[in-house]
């Protein structure tokens, strides 16, 4: 029977990838603490993240509203095991919480990291809000999880 | 769609780790099985397509390495990669293939050797804006799909565990099957731990070493090979949007699944999937899913999932038995689980289920689930 043979790699390796004017618009948003969603002409469907087209109508997505940094906790999970963090390449610590949340003038749910693990406060419906960073690159992680505030 | 049919089938033994052989040597033992059961030459297959996430194993282009195990060289091959859905894609493909007059047979194989890689460094690398630097994995996106789920359906824990229950049970008369537990029992599932809420260890699918192959041909070579050729009478895919968010309540709307079994149910003539099915082999990666997937068939209204579980309408012995093979949540490499659906459906036609044999089984249901909301749809009938 053949055993396996071992290959190590040390990879540094980063990624260039071009935005699109939605994402490019939407990430400049949120180093000035902006949150835009990009709304269906058609549909009336407002995508967050905002992405060039909706897949519904075949359309081309021109039209920005306003979406606010509260919303409401549509589903919630508290991760035990560790999963891998492919900002850093190592494991994410345990437990962590995660949540689906819908945020006021957006249709569509943002999956994003939750301040606190543990049912109890964590319920489906509860009021959530952003916690910003202080220091923002214009990237996802500009907003650091959500808080539950009631 | 031209008359097509799957003459053969075959897979290896699906484990944990199949250390005893190289990525080609456990294609070549699926291929070899195929091709034997529908006493085929290798020489005789026009076209090869493969199924397979190479990003899991770390290792680019498995149609060049995992092509010669399945005498691709010198012939046509391509390759398959649509996540959870792979296998059954690469299974339409080839229906396509075939349908349209290209080719007369075609070998279908798919794979994964999940311990040779790195499977959530695959899983990662989604969506470099938003969803990357959250990614949960499958488990944890699925995890809140099911919160969701349980929210608005009441499902209960004990109701997921006589899927779990049901599932690996079943796999006990699978010789190929990856987890054995004949004995487990609900109380053990509810006392496994609960690795991302509400989901348990028992709950989830495991990763596995594994291929899976099967066998494709028109109409004139498969009443010539094989006695009793599982016809194709419907292969539907329908894919959705980009992020999980998007998908507004995933597991209790489903839209694609329902989409592609109404299509899929009109084109082989099914009212009614309980009564007019005789076996259905579903893509389960998780307990609730089965519970989601039975409504979203119809083999169920909505909200009744659970209480078809437990009226054992999906074992062994009701009405339409889900998953003799014992499921994705017994053996799961990813590559090769949508092949395994297809084969275990075709092999139910064949005959020759062995210990998990449904008498009688004339017509049969396969499904692929992928990414994160991906549904391909097969019906598969022993009458022409």
């Amino acid at each position: 029977m053949s055993q396996p043979i071992s290959v190590s790699h040390e990879m540094d390796l980063a990624w260039r990838y071009a935005s699109g004017e939605a994402m490019e618009r939407f990430c400049a948003g949120l180093t000035d603490g902006r949150i835009e969603a990009l709304r269906c002409a058609a549909c009336g469907l407002r995508y967050l993240p905002p992405r060039p087209f909706c897949g519904d109508c075949r359309a081309r997505l021109t039209e920005w509203v306003a979406v606010g940094d509260e919303g409401k906790l549509e589903a919630w999970t508290e991760v035990q095991v560790p999963m891998l963090d492919a900002g850093t390449g190592r494991p994410r610590a345990t437990p962590f919480a995660i949540g689906l949340v819908r945020l006021e003038g957006a249709d569509t749910t943002l999956n994003h990291f939750l301040a606190e693990t543990g049912a109890g406060r964590l319920r489906v419906g509860a009021r959530v809000r952003a916690r910003w960073r202080s220091e923002r690159a214009g990237t996802m992680a500009d907003i650091e999880c959500f808080e539950v505030i009631g | 769609m031209r008359p097509v049919a799957i003459i053969g089938t075959g897979q290896t033994r699906h484990s944990k780790r199949r250390d005893d052989v190289s990525q080609p040597e456990l294609v070549r033992e699926a291929a070899a099985a195929a091709l034997a059961d529908a006493d085929l030459r290798p020489a005789e297959v026009d076209a090869i397509l493969i199924s397979n996430m190479e990003l899991f194993e770390g290792r680019a282009f498995p149609e060049l390495w995992a092509g010669a195990g399945a005498w691709a060289i010198g012939k046509p091959c391509l390759k398959i990669a649509t996540g959870g859905t792979s296998g059954t894609s690469a299974c339409i493909a080839a229906f396509h293939q075939v349908a349209a007059g290209c080719f007369d047979t075609v070998l279908v194989v798919g794979f994964e050797k999940h311990s040779e890689g790195h499977t959530q460094a695959g899983m990662a690398l989604t969506d470099p804006y938003w969803d990357r630097s959250v990614a949960a994995g499958a488990l944890g996106n699925f995890a809140l799909s099911v919160c969701q789920y349980v929210q608005e359906r009441g499902v209960s824990e004990r109701q997921a565990a006589m899927v779990a229950v049901k599932a690996r049970r079943n796999a006990a008369a699978n010789p190929h099957a990856h987890l054995q537990l004949p004995d487990l029992t609900i109380e053990e599932v509810l006392a496994s731990p609960v690795i991302a809420a509400p989901l348990r260890r028992l709950d989830m699918c495991p990763q596995s070493d594994g291929a899976a192959a099967l066998v494709v041909a028109g109409e004139a070579s498969a009443r010539r090979r094989c006695r009793r050729p599982a016809w194709v009478k419907a292969a539907v895919t329908r894919h959705d949007k980009p992020y999980l968010g998007d998908l507004d309540r995933r597991l209790a709307t489903m839209r694609t699944l329902r989409q592609a079994a109404a299509v899929a149910y009109r084109q082989a003539g099914i009212d009614d999937p309980v009564r007019d099915l005789d076996v259905a082999e579903i893509y389960e990666p998780v307990t609730y899913a089965e519970l989601a997937w039975y409504e979203a068939l119809g083999f169920c209204p909505d909200g009744e999932a659970g209480r078809l579980i437990e009226d054992g309408v999906t074992a062994m012995d009701g009405a339409l038995p889900v998953n003799p093979s014992g499921g994705v949540l017994s053996t799961n490499p990813v590559g090769a689980s949508g092949v395994i659906r297809v084969a275990e459906a075709a092999l139910q036609l064949h005959g020759k289920g062995g210990a998990r044999q449904v008498e009688g089984a004339r017509r049969a249901l396969a499904t692929g689930y992928g990414v994160y909301a991906w549904s391909d749809v097969i019906v598969l009938e022993s009458a022409a």
